[in-house]
Order: structure tokens, then sequence, then C-alpha cells
């Protein structure tokens, strides 16, 4: 079964992410994938507007991961630049998805394998246009929770 | 301000700063008794025939105590409490100590910042010191003053030797520096090479080149100078930001040498860096400037208001400006880095052959956004090639520079007029663009606001704007001590609007 969202536009993703702040507890880990300009960034910069973090909510490429304080600490990672799966001992990536935040990986899709038991990928498509399917392939029981519980958030009406 | 020897006449003023201060505890009988003991220095800082603030140390042995140190609350922000750290520091020196201790409670922020940037360490803690709160009291420790405080004379005199360290990216470099403009030796080890093969900065590869390059490209800088370590007042490294995983190599290794020498370390903000580098090529720069700091990680407007004192008026919301054209040229098959191969390809093509959006151009503040560029030429290169078009490179790559130099030119020149800066100075990696450099010197013309663009090698990753920035902190008696770590996500000024 899939589950998918589609929005309309770099603020309705947004306004997605927004809908999943108030869901996500310590130790819960979402990875994005899609391409370069699917809309990675925007859902977290809506996660972080939901988690009432203060600063801007910038790429993450350069620095490979951003900390931001809101209601709960989020670890905004940023796989890109990486070329082997070593290299994320180097960047502290199992300390910090383990740590007591919210860990936002973009380009989760890299190394699948080095992903918790329990998380929620999702996988971005662009329709055309502005439009952007989000499929949402949960692994483990927290993963379908949150599945689950974001989608049902969104039909009460929080995007179209 | 005047920094005196206290004396009974100032006891009243004394305690009624002692009473403002939320930790003072201190009584005026024991003021009183403490003046007069022996091997005490106490002292006030004076400003407008006002006691404005003191502090007292008892000096034993090789070892100061800093009794007591308070600032009246509507007199801060303006250096004395750092004033009297020193001056007491000189002090405890001419009575034979060589380091300071004091006692701080663990939740009074301001004074950890204060001896943090004095160069003071956390070395234990004491249980339940504060009678009062039951409060325990962190125990901290000065590096070795004498070498420091002889630095700071020596920096003020502006004739210090400073090697300066920078790893905060893909550039391993070092630079042996005099009185904070006279550049001895600069040395850039570039990991470019290394990064080619991978269309962008691998951390793990920054950190393994920067341990295997650091000791080399040290020598180097010191040879070519002809300074040898002992001849040195301090080291200088920047401590962010960054990429962690680099920059604790140049902290690390800055670190070890501090110690090994007894030499003051000095830790210095890179964004910093890019602005000094201005001030290296023109050593006439005043300001208030308006700074345009663009590069691989960064895209930002910095009011200078005074060289150390920064406001960031506006900042990217999502890409910095090289990590766009990085990106941009990793679509078009250009490799990296993007900056110099997308404006070769634009200097053959015409940028008004796509109409790319000028995003934030009437936002009505000084943030920039480029995500949406960088999906508008995404969509225009998959549309042009599901249309079986051939892609004229050159085209999108002059579109697209236009686009990002519109909009940085455009809100520099806002930024400039809005704060009525002297002169705007164009600094990081992305200055080398000269689309960039000749448009936003064209329109600071016609204002006559003057563009200050340091040369290439200064405007690239290199540690001599360190250096330049580090003269100045060490002056101004701003020190690190060696449990100072690497900050990643370093902040520029005090005033910062994100």
């Amino acid at each position: 079964m899939t589950l998918r969202f589609v929005t309309s536009g770099p603020s309705d993703t947004e306004r997605a992410g927004q809908a999943l702040a108030p869901l996500l507890r310590a130790g819960d880990v979402v990875a994005l994938s899609g391409d370069l300009g699917a809309g990675k960034t925007h859902l977290v910069q809506g996660v972080a507007a939901g988690l009432g973090v203060p600063d801007a909510v910038t790429s993450p490429t350069f620095n490979i991961m951003l900390v931001h304080r809101g209601r709960l600490p989020l670890y905004h990672l940023d796989l890109y630049r990486l070329e082997r799966e070593e290299e994320l001992i180097d960047i502290d990536f199992f300390e910090t998805l383990e740590a007591d935040g919210v860990s936002m990986v973009e380009w989760g899709d890299r190394f699948p394998h080095a992903l918790p038991p329990e998380h929620l990928r999702v996988e971005i498509h662009r329709l055309g246009g502005d439009d952007r399917a989000f499929d949402l392939r949960p692994v483990g029981e927290r993963g379908a929770a949150l599945a689950d519980a974001w989608l049902s958030a969104l039909g009460r009406g929080a995007v179209r | 301000m005047i920094i005196r020897p206290m004396s009974t006449t100032d006891l009243e003023a004394v305690v009624g700063i002692e009473a403002s201060c939320a930790a003072g505890t201190w009584t005026p009988a024991m003021f009183q008794s403490e003046m007069t003991a022996p091997g005490r220095t106490w002292l006030v800082a004076e400003h407008d025939d006002h006691v404005v603030g003191f502090g007292g140390i008892m000096v034993v042995g090789r070892e100061a105590h800093v009794m007591d140190l308070a600032v009246d609350p509507a007199a801060r922000e303006r250096g004395v409490a750092r004033t009297l750290v020193w001056e007491l520091a000189e002090a405890a020196v001419a009575a034979g100590a060589t380091r300071m201790t004091l006692e701080v409670r663990p939740s009074n922020d301001a004074a950890r910042a204060l001896y943090a940037s004095c160069g003071f360490d956390v070395r234990g803690r004491r249980p339940g010191y504060y009678p009062e709160t039951g409060e325990d009291a962190l125990i901290l420790w000065s590096r070795p003053l004498p070498a420091t405080l002889e630095a700071m004379r020596a920096a003020r005199a502006g004739r210090e030797l400073i090697l300066a360290i920078e790893t905060s990216c893909d550039e391993t470099a070092a630079s042996v520096m005099r009185g904070g403009s006279e550049e001895l030796a600069s040395v850039v080890a570039t990991q470019v090479d290394f990064h080619a093969r991978f269309g962008g900065v691998v951390p793990e590869i920054a950190s393994r080149k920067h341990t295997e390059a650091i000791v080399g490209v040290v020598d180097e800088a010191l040879e070519r100078a002809g300074v040898r370590v002992a001849d040195l007042h301090a080291i200088a490294v920047t401590h962010g930001p960054g990429l962690v995983g680099a920059l604790v190599v140049g902290v690390a290794y800055a670190k070890g040498l501090a110690l090994a020498t007894d030499l003051p370390l000095v830790g210095v903000n890179h964004l910093e860096g890019h602005i000094y580098a201005a001030r290296l090529q023109e050593p006439d720069l005043a300001p208030p400037l308006v700074a345009l700091v663009v590069s691989g990680g960064h895209t930002m407007l910095v009011k200078v208001m005074d060289w150390g004192r920064y406001e960031v008026l506006g900042k990217t919301l999502d890409d910095a400006a090289g990590e766009a054209f990085d990106k941009v040229a990793k679509l078009l098959g250009l490799g990296y880095p993007g900056g110099p191969v997308i404006s070769r390809l634009a200097a053959e093509g015409d940028a008004a052959a796509i109409d790319f959006p000028r995003a934030m151009l009437r936002s009505g503040d000084l943030d920039f956004s480029l995500s949406g560029l960088k999906t508008a030429v995404i969509q225009y290169v998959e549309r042009e090639r599901s249309a079986g078009r051939e892609l004229a490179v050159p085209d999108i790559a002059a579109s697209f520079q236009a686009a990002v130099v519109d909009v940085q030119i455009a809100k520099a020149v806002e930024a400039a007029v809005a704060t009525e800066a002297r002169a705007v100075v164009l600094a990081g990696g992305v200055a080398a663009n000269p689309a960039l450099r000749e448009g936003l010197r064209r329109a600071l013309e016609h204002r006559g606001i003057r563009l200050s663009v340091p040369p290439m090698g200064l405007c690239t990753d290199n540690a001599s704007m360190i250096a330049a920035a580090a003269h100045d902190r060490l002056a101004g008696g701003y020190v690190l001590g060696l449990s100072a770590d690497a900050v990643p996500g370093l902040r520029l000024g005090g005033v910062s609007r994100v």
C-alpha cells in the first residue's frame, strides 16, 4: 500500500512539514529522498517552524549537519556529499540519530542500511510544475505510527 | 576609562555595585579589611569621575586568586570587566604570580563568557561552595599570564608575530604575520583536486587531508617567514563556522602548539576573517562598512559598525550562492567547483536568454533565497531535454549567473545606502566571479560608494585573513583557553537577527 499526499508548491510543502512537527518525539528519524529541487529542505523548514525553531533553516549541504533548537532539538542532516558509508562515522551520524532530538535526513536513501530499524522514509516526486508527491514508506512500528498520524493530520485540512 | 588602585573613599560606590549584582555577597567590612591585607591588589575602573567597576586579587606564591570582580549594570558591554581582568593580571605578574584562578557560579553566564574569552579554563568544581544557595562553584584557571600580557602589549604596539591556522573547509592554510598587516608568509595547500572527483566537499576527506597536510603547511609558513616558534607571540586559529571534522584539525593543532609554547591562543570567526581580508588590501578602510560575504557555505550581508562589531543584516534562507553554483554545475555535468566553470561559460552566453526568477528581489528585507532558482534551472533543463533539444549550456550559465548576481547586487546596494556605509566589502570565494565584481562596482559608483574587493588569494580561504582578525582580537584582550572547541555553527557578532 502506498501512502501518498500531494502538495502544490513550496509553501504547501512547508505546511505539510508543520503538520508533522507536533507528532514527532525524541529519537524519531525521517529520511528524505528526491532529486535536487524536490523540496526536501522546504519540508524540513516546515517541521522546524512547527517545532518552534526561531532561526532560519538553511541548506545543510555545506556543513553536512545543522542543529536547531526548538521544542525538541532538530538535527538537519544532508548526505548529498558523502560517498562511502564509513563517512557516516566521521559525522557522528549514529550518535546523532540516537540523541535527544528529531533527525531529518536529506538524501537519506544514500545509505539505506545505515538507517535505524524504526524510521519513516519519505520519497518526494516531482509531478510537473510545483506539484510534488510525497510517498511515505514506514519502517518498523514507529514509522507506521508516524505515517498514519501524519496522513490523518493532513486529512484534517492542513494540506489539500 | 581610568584604572587605579581602590581607596577607602571608593567604598560606598564599590558596595553599591556589589549590591546591584545578583552574585554579590561582599559586605563593606569585608572590603575594608581586604584592602589592607597583605598580598592584595584592589583596582577600580573610573569613567567620567564615576566608579563603574572594581576587582581584587590575592597573590600567594605563583597563583593570583581573583577575590571579586563586578561592573555597574549600567556600564556593561563596554569592556570594563575585560580591562579589569587584564589590569589585575598585570598586577599579579608584578607580584610574582604566573596564573590567575577564581570561582564562578555555573549559572553566571555573563561571567563565564567573560572568563572563557580571557582564556580561562574550567579545571574543577567545589560542591556547595555558595552557602546562600548551596550552589557549586566552578574553579577557573587562566593560561600563563606573562606570555599573554606580552603578546597583548606587542599587538597594541603593532609588532606582534602571529601564526594563524585555517582549516574550516577544504583548504589547509597557515600564515605568519607581523602587526596584523605585514604578511611574512602565507601557505595554502588546496584540496580541491581531491574533491573534484566527488562533486563537493566530503568531510571525511577534508579532515583526513587536513591531518596529513597541517604539519607541513605550518612548517613551510614558518620557514618562508624566517621565523622560529620561539619568536611568535600568539597562535591564532579559525574555530568556526565550518565543517566540524575540518575545524577540529586546526583547533587541535593550534591548541597543542599553544600548550607546548605557553603562547596565547586566539580564536577567529571564519566570516570575520573574510571581512578582514579587505583591510589587508586597503589598510585605510574604515567602518561603517557593509560586507557581502559569498562563498560555498555562506551568503550574508553584514554591517561592520567597527572592526570586531558586526550586525548580520541578511542571509540566505536556504542555499548559499556558491552551493547553488556547484549544484547547477553538477546538473549541467560541468564538474566541481561550479563557480569558475559557470562564469567562464557565462561569458560566451546570453544572460537574457532565459528569464530565471530573481527571488526575494522585492522582499523588503536583506535576506536571500536561492533554492527556487535552483529548481527553476532544473525544470528548464528537464523541459529542454524532454523536448529533445540540445542544451544551450553557455546561455543557461549566463542566465543563471545573472539571476544570482542581480539579487546580490541589489541587496548589497540597498544595505549600503540604508546604513550609510562608506564602502562595501565583497568577500568570500564567490567574489572571484567577474560579473558580480564588475556589476557591484558599477552599481556602487553611481552612488559614490567605494567597493573593496580583496585580491583573489585573499578572497578564497587563507590564513592571512585569520591573522589580520586575530591581531585585533589579541589587542582587545580576547583569547581562548585550551578547552576551547571547534564551533561549527559559530555566529558573527553579538547582534544577530536570526
